[in-house]
């Protein structure tokens, strides 16, 4: 592959990352004084130097920490080398959060790796954008009731086209990967260490099986092994990429609880699958749904909430019409779109969504409280005559009555 | 002078009903002791002409002669009112006594009331008599000046004077001129609201486009203060003006009540009742045949503001002329009939407090007090109905968005829809149909409503969204939603929306 500039910066930043007391707080206190614009900067030894003289109004810290890096330049520089060779031998590729294909999910969310690895088939990150996915995590020894609950949950999520996310590890994860490698869906698996490092070594199999027709990412350069330390952070990042969060089975004191609370913390809906209660392989997960997390009784449940979040990140401008408008947009600016211009575009474009999207959508305004047709036509920003065609359907399936000139659910 | 009586024969006319009846006025001056009569079932107005001709003949330089003066209007078996006999009874007697040269052979019509000085003035119900007269074969037509509007919309040629005196040119100096007349072509008057005032009222917006486009009759139930009187106004805004037949019809009704200051214009009547309203103000009198507010109305709108206080014997009334679109009047064994093609627009509050509708939970009344403060509406008045929307009141950003940003013409927009739509229809009835008002046969054809969706509409009738009865209504409207949307064929999706239009239970 071709490496540009951008990308040796990238490479020097992660070696920074790893090799220097640089830390977020740094880059956050450079960023915040605009001594330089983002991240790649670092990679500029003549803005480093400027930076030192004092002309910003810089945290001590920070500029003694930028020192140390110039007097370490020529060695960071060397690591990043070698990241690269790792790379171009290994067929490893770089991902920016500067660029346009950086996941739509983590864009959203602070603190998600500004560069990332991977190596696989890439597509898939663009298909979850609009198809939606789904984070599938679990222990590593799980009973067969969750393991077959897996099995078949996974089987009908990526028949919907929906993808899966999960850790590579033993036990849930794996199954949940050979589940739904080479289906609609497709499957990504999210490493603790580089992504030629893998982990446990014994899923060889699937590693291979993943990287021919599935992806793999990681936020640790290539040859990076994966120490204790980086398990939670790349559990973070399995509940961020994906849309919500699936816990199979869960001991008391377990990883996937970390991936289920970062998913809560971020707004995601958590499904537990319920098991038996003398079980203690499971006791984790019944505390979820003790806490409130939503029994996961089937795969339609999963569905409609990723189904949800989906439409809400359509009705957010930027994300569809960064998909669907590109080709056209590449044509009237010229090269890379304007991505202001591109969310302009996006935003009244509502026929992008189907009618059960809008059905979702004012069912979902309808659980606060009774609506009348004026309201849910401000609401979903539809004319009322497609809002009055709507309601009739809604009613006459029972899902939503009419009172008082207001509309509720019918089942609340 | 001999003693041979000597007769004048001219024409005028009245109106009965719609109608007028051209008349045959004769006169008879023989010698004798002098007397004045007028004879053939005249009512007091044309009996007291006497004293306005002999005052009028005085201040002209006419005399009126010494004799027995009869006068017979006939048929003589119909009923006559009105004082626009005076101008042909007048010329009757100057032409019988020689005071003014009638050429041999003319065929003369007349008509105006005499004021004592010789003044000629219009007379109510002119446009109607004009247009009966219009296609006659009158060598001479003679109408007071002031009734030249009438005669503009009537499509009536002949002269028009000003004085008495002036028939002396006309006669003698033989200076008489047939004129077209024309009318002062206002068009129409702007004096309507414009729809954007009910932002934010998103169902009463598109309720009342098609109520418009469709001719449906329409009732809006919302708390006070939402804009329920505006609708009124908004309406009329949204409906083509007249056409220029149409005008004449419009025009000789309301000449008939409101006499010669009518207001002339091609908007369409509003006719604004209210809930003290009397049965016969309502259908009209029957005694004299005048006209009702429900003929005044004719294609235009009757808005009736708070409907739910009307007595429930006029709204009784209002049944059968909504289903018919027509109003009848008996008089003797004779009926008289009045179109009453219009949209029906009712307004009132919902409940007893108002705020049902409202956001929120406001309104405090039982569903019992609900039921009974809507009592009078439910039941078969309701099944002519075909849309009915809520309104609540306007938030104060949307209150303050209307009044900020210039949304001029929205409703100028929403006309051309409405003039498209008719189209459509037009061409689809062949006739002067509307779906509104088309005659309850077999919609489903001549609606082009394919079977799924009828098939459709009775499962949601079975589902209960809409009685047995309302069914016709729902596709009615349906049709004109696809009018709406330009499309040949009515769709499950426009009886989904036609649906949302029904009044339902609280």
């Amino acid at each position: 592959m071709e490496f540009t500039e951008n990308t040796n910066s990238d490479f020097f930043y992660s070696a920074m990352m790893l090799n220097t007391d640089i830390n977020y707080k740094t880059l956050n206190d450079l960023t915040m004084h605009k001594a330089m614009s983002n991240y790649r900067d670092m990679h500029n030894i003549e803005l480093l130097k400027e930076i030192v003289k004092g002309n910003f109004d810089l945290k001590p810290d920070t500029v003694h920490k930028v020192k140390k890096l110039i007097d370490s330049f020529s060695d960071v520089e060397k690591i990043a080398k070698r990241y690269k060779q790792t790379a171009v031998t290994k067929g490893i590729e770089v991902m920016s959060c500067l660029d346009r294909a950086y996941p739509y999910n983590w864009k959203h969310i602070s603190g998600m790796p500004k560069v990332f690895y991977y190596s696989g088939n890439y597509n898939i990150v663009e298909r979850m954008t609009l198809g939606g996915s789904v984070a599938v995590v679990g222990s590593r020894s799980p009973s067969r009731y969750a393991e077959y609950a897996t099995e078949q949950i996974c089987k009908t999520l990526v028949d919907k086209g929906i993808a899966v996310v999960s850790g590579m590890a033993y036990g849930i994860d794996r199954k949940a990967h050979m589940t739904s490698v080479s289906t609609a869906g497709g499957t990504v698996a999210v490493l603790a260490g580089g992504v030629d490092n893998i982990y446990p070594p014994k899923n060889k199999d699937i590693y291979e099986l993943i990287r021919s027709n599935g992806l793999i990412i990681s936020e640790m350069p290539p040859g990076q092994q994966p120490l204790r330390q980086y398990f939670p952070s790349r559990n973070r990042l399995i509940a961020g990429l994906s849309d919500c969060t699936l816990v199979m089975e869960a001991g008391a004191v377990s990883g996937t609880l970390h991936t289920a609370s970062f998913a809560a913390s971020q707004g995601k809906e958590v499904f537990v699958l319920p098991n038996n209660i003398y079980y203690e392989n499971a006791l984790g997960g019944l505390k979820l749904l003790e806490d409130g997390g939503n029994v996961l009784l089937s795969a339609e449940s999963v569905i409609d909430s990723v189904a949800r979040s989906l439409m809400y990140k359509r009705m957010d401008m930027g994300c569809p019409a960064e998909l669907y408008y590109q080709d056209q947009i590449k044509d009237e600016f010229g090269g890379e779109p304007d991505i202001d211009a591109l969310r302009e575009l996006s935003k009244i474009k509502p026929e992008a969504l189907t009618d059960d999207n809008w059905k979702a959508l004012i069912k979902d305004s309808l659980t606060l409280k009774p609506m009348c047709a004026d309201e849910l036509c401000v609401l979903t920003m539809l004319p009322f005559y497609k809002v009055s065609k709507l309601l009739t359907e809604l009613e006459l399936n029972g899902t939503v009555c009419q009172e008082k000139g207001k509309y509720s659910l019918t089942f609340v | 002078m001999t003693s041979k009586p000597n007769v004048t024969r001219l024409y005028s006319s009245f109106v009965s009903g719609s109608d007028a009846t051209v008349s045959l006025v004769e006169v008879s001056i023989s010698p004798g002791i002098p007397t004045f009569s007028v004879i053939g079932l005249c009512d007091s107005s044309i009996r007291e002409s006497e004293g306005r001709l002999r005052s009028a003949f005085k201040s002209t330089g006419f005399t009126m002669p010494k004799g027995h003066i009869t006068v017979a209007i006939s048929p003589a078996y119909m009923r006559k009112t009105g004082s626009g006999f005076d101008l042909a009874m007048a010329m009757g007697i100057l032409f019988a006594s020689g005071q003014l040269y009638l050429p041999s052979g003319a065929k003369i019509y007349a008509e105006g009331e005499l004021s004592l000085s010789g003044e000629l003035k219009a007379t109510p119900g002119s446009c109607i008599r004009l247009k009966t007269v219009r296609g006659m074969d009158f060598d001479y037509k003679i109408i007071p000046e002031s009734e030249v509007s009438s005669a503009g919309i009537a499509g009536f040629t002949g002269q028009g004077i000003n004085h008495l005196s002036e028939l002396n040119s006309v006669f003698d100096g033989n200076d008489y001129q047939e004129t077209v007349f024309g009318f002062d072509k206002k068009g129409t008057t702007d004096d309507f609201l414009d729809i954007s005032l009910l932002k934010g009222q998103e169902k009463t917006k598109r309720a009342l486009l098609i109520s418009a486009a469709g001719f449906h009759n329409i009732l809006l139930l919302g708390s006070p203060g939402s804009g329920k009187t505006m609708a009124g106004k908004i309406l009329s805004g949204l409906l083509p003006p007249l056409g220029p037949e149409e005008l004449s019809d419009v025009y000789s009704l309301s000449e008939l009540i409101e006499g010669d200051d009518t207001d002339l214009s091609f908007d369409r009547p509003v006719r604004v009742i209210g809930p003290n309203i009397s049965v016969s103000k309502l259908l009209g009198n029957a005694q004299s045949v005048t006209p009702g507010e429900l003929a005044l109305a004719n294609k235009g709108i009757l808005f009736a503001d708070e409907l739910p206080l009307y007595k429930t014997e006029v709204l009784d009334f209002l049944r059968n002329p909504l289903e018919e679109r027509k109003v009848h009047m008996t008089r003797r064994g004779v009926t008289y009939s009045f179109d009453s093609n219009f949209i029906f627009l009712g307004t009132g509050n919902p409940c007893k407090c108002g705020l049902l509708y409202e956001k929120g939970t406001k309104c405090r009344c039982t569903v019992n007090e609900i039921n009974r403060y809507l009592s009078k509406l439910n039941g078969p008045f309701m099944e002519r109905i075909d849309i009915f929307s809520e309104m609540r009141s306007i938030s104060g950003d949307d209150m303050a968005s209307i009044y900020i940003d210039e949304a001029e013409g929205e409703s100028l927009r929403y006309r051309e829809t409405v003039e498209r739509c008719w189209q459509n229809a037009f061409s689809r009835y062949g006739d002067h149909y509307l779906n509104g008002n088309f005659p309850d046969t077999d919609i489903r054809d001549a609606m082009r409503i394919p079977e799924s969706v009828v098939r459709f509409a009775s499962e949601l009738s079975e589902k209960g969204f809409f009685s047995a009865r309302g069914f016709t209504r729902v596709l009615r409207v349906a049709r004109t939603i696809a009018d709406i949307k330009d499309s040949d064929d009515v769709s499950e999706e426009d009886v989904s929306e036609a649906t949302q239009f029904r009044k339902r239970g609280v």
